[in-house]
């Protein structure tokens, strides 16, 4: 299970050192003028993520120790963790809803 | 009105997340339906692809769910964290892959797509807007 973890820990932390090679970077020459759209957006979405999933962390953090504490009241923990996650995910959707109306 | 069936009893959370199963494909049908005629083909087919996926992805989500309390509470569980995990993060890459194709094929479903992932919010809305229903006409009773 830990080995398992670092995999994807480690998996998840590649993907987010590429999400930084921009192709505007890599445009050379005198003409090019920086995205400052595209760049926002990227970040704006990398914001997003990293809260929800602090979020989602946190929420799933609490169920589990009140589950451990007092294993009688699982319908409504679980009841409560299913409607917080479902909503804490919707907030990312809802950010990149927004990049993809903004940037064109 | 039973014990079971009022707030903090474990049928009543049961229920709830079946009318919340039931708003779903009610909304989802409503709304690709109505995108279809309004907006054309291509938005309806985006919307009832972004529910069907919100769909299977909540599906997940109460499996996932589950399967942690189960694995917390040490209950004599068939579920493997093992398990739990590549589901978990198999939801994301599902939903990507469909986004992607989609980008690929057309933008406006893309924005159908995306109207229809929220199908569970408006569950949660639709069963919050019903509890709190049911508990004035409790009062009033």
């Amino acid at each position: 299970m830990r080995t398992l973890m670092r995999v994807l820990s480690n998996m998840f932390l590649a993907l987010s050192a590429l999400s930084f090679a921009v192709p505007a970077f890599a445009q050379g020459g005198e003409t090019s003028a920086t995205n400052w759209v595209a760049i926002a957006a990227g970040f704006s979405m990398a914001i997003a993520s990293a809260g929800c999933g602090i979020g989602q962390g946190r929420a799933t953090a609490s169920a589990t120790e009140a589950l451990a504490r007092n294993p009688s009241a699982r319908a409504g923990i679980q009841f409560a963790l299913i409607l917080g996650l479902a909503l804490i995910e919707s907030l990312a959707l809802y950010t990149l809803v927004i990049i993809f109306a903004k940037v064109k | 009105m039973t014990l079971a069936t009022q707030p903090g009893g474990d049928n009543f959370y049961d229920r709830a997340l079946e009318r919340m199963d039931r708003l779903m494909l009610v909304i989802g049908i409503a709304g690709a339906t109505t995108a279809c005629l309004v907006f054309g083909w291509r938005i309806g087919g985006g919307f009832a692809l972004g529910g069907g996926i919100s769909y299977l992805n909540f599906y997940w989500l109460k499996k996932i769910v589950a399967g942690i309390s189960e694995l917390t509470a040490g209950a004599a569980s068939r579920v493997s964290a093992r398990g739990v995990v590549h589901r978990f993060v198999l939801r994301y890459f599902l939903m990507a892959l469909v986004a992607f194709v989609i980008l690929r094929v057309s933008r406006e479903s893309l924005y159908g797509l995306f109207a229809g992932l929220f199908l569970p919010v408006g569950a949660v809305f639709c069963e919050a807007a019903y509890e709190v229903y049911r508990a004035l006409r409790r009062d009033d009773a």
